[in-house]
């Protein structure tokens, strides 16, 4: 029953979809809409992430601000987002006005050429653009506290690189910020460039040992294919000495196949700690310890008493608390799904419920013992 | 020493702690042994006094339905005792819960312990609702799984008692992937529905092996559900926009069950269909959906004995989880702590600490 899981509750959500397979939990993913790209010329890459975690954004609202196409018209719809303005369009509206150079941008009239549309991670741009711009800026500004005598210099260290993003975000004295970080890159060079230097050294650290694990995992999945395949070797081995025993002994058939058995039995019941259990095997066990059969339903298990038959539920009562919830036909209480009757069943039941029980032995001197009140009905 | 007291001395000594399994904001949760039997037990200590408003709401909830409730879709509360400014409840030991045993990807479900497992709950269910209580907090991780196989409704912090004229009842129940769409637009007088809404949740979760309807926020559930089981027009659903927080969502065009769940039978998809309908009044109500034919049909249900279980190494994990669930319901607010990040920092070490976090941008940003 649990054939088919698929990403059927990812497009539900309607959500961001991975590209490429970064996730390979085997499963079909027919439904999953997938990003494609009408344009062949330069936007095939997508967002450019090697490790297949970060994935380009998309959503079943998406509408070209310039041309009005919508993924309904355009199910391959693909926005790209400008660089330097941060304003969307569709693969087609950039070919069509930036095919033949910088152009202005339809939106801002910023100029703008082809190559400076990137796909979108983000959902909101405001976030795309200073996620672009910190990235720029952590390339240059990678100093670490190891860089400086005191920890109240690399505070002013980050409050001067804050201050410098918060102005680059903002579009606040662009020319003057642009000329600290060049005044920043001329004065640091060397620094800015070991740390570089550092950093690839830790990433690539991480990728050895990402990749020692994988090769780890495989090594573990052949080893217990090997044995699989060993156990079935094993099983076809006494399969064919059952039929050979068969073919030379003279004794009774179901007394050989007994015994081989037996002995088949004795020989491997020795589970493999290491193997883990496959489904299949797991069913198998399943399927032989039918020592209890199943039984048909029964609905219902419990024998508490709900006192049902001492009381019989009319369609109305006159009822001036529940007034207000029988005149709101259409409104609150029958839109979530309120029912009066069932504050007059509960309360008819809370009634009833003590009118058998035998008064209290002990007390002095019980009135005459009340026989067992018939059903009744109260109003 | 008091005969209260002394009473409350008697009933602590009955029990005996074992080691700590789970902690939540609220509570503690330890195995015990009732100490003339042997037998195991939970026992969940509340913490008590370090909020201004005294004993926990759902601590209250639970000792004062639990009290009440016997029966075996129902997790046994044995006892309740004090101890120091602590209140401590005995509660019966249960191995595993629902959502291990979906989660775990090297069990395989036969339709039949699909229907076993649905069966049970809806015997618990029935129970409550018969005996006027909602319990308001139906998810896979609620549902336990005793040794013997028997599922049992746990976690009643959420529950109360239902069919009162005129009382509003609060709308911010119900962890979020298994609420209800009026609880979604603040209806403040609902019925037993909502509960069974959250077991067709459940029922679709068991053939589908992940959660049916994610919603990632209170609007986004809104969506998933429509775009699920398309948007209820006033004719499916008369009142729905009268409802307190009723919003536009947007239309989505209704889609046949059938289309996702490709291996579930026509019963099945019947009664999960009955589950999921949007009118309260129109959905089944937990004892209809008993007898419903689903349930009679072949296969039989699994002998709960026979129902796949996960393996023993994970007892400890399972506690743990219902440390969780303890913390998880409370405020009035049923959002779990599985719906909730972890928030950690790996980097965060000690000669940093003492200056400004520094931003790092120069990696990709992974993906929610």
């Amino acid at each position: 029953m649990s054939s088919k899981p698929s990403n059927a509750s990812s497009w539900l959500q309607g959500r961001t979809v991975r590209k490429g397979a970064a996730n390979s939990n085997s499963q079909t993913r027919s439904s999953t809409p997938q990003v494609q790209s009408t344009s062949n010329t330069i936007f095939g890459g997508g967002v450019k992430d090697p490790s297949g975690r970060t994935s380009e954004y998309f959503s079943m609202d998406d509408q070209c601000p310039v041309c009005k196409s919508d993924r309904y018209l355009n199910p391959k719809l693909r926005l790209l987002v400008s660089s330097p303005c941060y304003h969307k369009m569709c693969e087609s509206c950039i070919d069509r006005l930036f095919t033949l150079g910088p152009a202005p941008c339809p939106i801002c009239n910023t100029v703008l050429r082809k190559l400076a549309f990137t796909p979108q991670t983000f959902e909101d741009l405001d976030v795309e653009k200073e996620v672009s711009i910190r990235k720029r800026l952590a390339r240059e500004f990678n100093k670490r506290r190891e860089d400086f005598a005191d920890v109240g210099m690399y505070n002013d260290y980050l409050e001067e690189t804050e201050d410098i993003a918060f102005n680059m975000i903002n579009g606040i004295d662009l020319p003057q910020t642009e000329a600290r970080i060049a005044a920043y890159r001329a004065e640091n060079a060397a620094v800015i460039e070991l740390n570089i230097q550092r950093e690839r050294d830790y990433a690539q650290a991480l990728k050895d040992q990402e990749e020692n694990d994988r090769k780890e995992r495989e090594l573990r999945a052949a080893e217990q294919r090997r044995e699989e395949e060993d156990e079935r070797q094993e099983r076809e081995k006494h399969q064919r000495e059952i039929i050979d025993r068969l073919e030379t002994s003279s004794k009774d058939a179901a007394k050989v196949v007994a015994k081989a058995r037996k002995k088949h039995i004795a020989t491997s019941r020795q589970p493999s700690a290491t193997t883990l259990q496959s489904n299949s095997r797991l069913l198998r066990s399943r399927a032989a310890q039918s020592t209890v059969p199943d039984v048909p339903h029964v609905p219902l298990q419990d024998d508490w008493y709900a006192y049902e038959d001492m009381f019989e539920l009319r369609p109305s009562y006159d009822d001036p608390y529940s007034e207000a919830v029988r005149r709101d036909k259409e409104g609150i209480m029958r839109g979530g799904g309120y029912v009066v009757q069932e504050a007059w069943e509960r309360a008819l039941r809370s009634a009833v419920a003590g009118l058998t029980l035998e008064p209290l032995v002990g007390l002095p001197q019980a009135p005459d013992a009340s026989p067992e009140p018939a059903p009744m009905s109260v109003s | 020493m008091d005969a209260v007291e002394r009473a409350n001395a008697e009933r602590q000594k009955r029990w005996l702690k074992d080691q700590k399994v789970g902690e939540g904001a609220y509570a503690v949760v330890y195995r015990g042994r009732e100490l003339s039997t042997g037998r195991k037990v939970a026992i969940k200590k509340i913490k008590v006094g370090q909020f201004k408003d005294g004993l926990d709401m759902s601590a209250i909830r639970e000792v004062k339905f639990l009290r009440e409730l016997h029966h075996q879709n129902v997790i046994e509360l044995l006892d309740v005792f004090s101890s120091k400014s602590n209140l401590n409840l005995v509660l019966e030991f249960l191995d595993s819960d629902l959502e291990m045993i979906i989660k775990d990807r090297t069990l395989v479900f036969l339709p039949a312990d699909i229907k076993s497992w649905m069966a049970m709950t809806f015997r618990g269910l029935e129970f409550c609702h018969r005996s006027w209580i909602l319990h308001r907090d139906l998810k896979p991780n609620n549902l336990l799984i005793a040794s013997d196989g028997q599922l049992k409704l746990a976690d009643f912090g959420l529950a109360r008692d239902f069919a009162d004229p005129g009382h509003k009842m609060t709308c911010q129940v119900i962890t979020r992937w298994y609420r209800p769409p009026e609880l979604i637009f603040g209806a403040r007088f609902y019925s037993s529905a909502v509960d069974v809404w959250s077991v067709g949740c459940i029922f679709a979760e068991l053939m589908l092996r992940i959660p049916y309807m994610p919603g990632e926020s209170d609007m986004d559930q809104l969506k998933t559900i429509f775009r699920a089981l398309g948007t209820p027009t006033e004719e499916d659903w008369p009142g729905h926009t009268k409802l307190p927080d009723y919003h536009p969502v947007g239309q989505f065009p209704k889609t046949p069950l059938r289309d996702l769940f490709t291996a579930a039978s026509a019963d099945a998809l019947n009664l999960l269909s009955k589950c999921l309908i949007y009118e309260p009044r129109k959905r089944i109500t937990a004892r209809e959906a008993l007898f419903h034919p689903y349930f009679s049909a072949l296969p039989h249900p699994t002998h709960p004995s026979k129902l796949p279980k996960c393996s023993t190494a994970l007892t400890a994990q399972t506690i743990d989880e219902n440390a969780g669930n303890v913390t998880g319901g409370k405020g009035g607010l049923g959002v779990g702590n599985k719906l909730k990040r972890k928030q950690t920092s790996p980097r965060e070490d000690t000669k940093n600490r003492m200056v400004a976090r520094k931003l790092d941008f120069t990696k990709d940003v992974p993906s929610s």
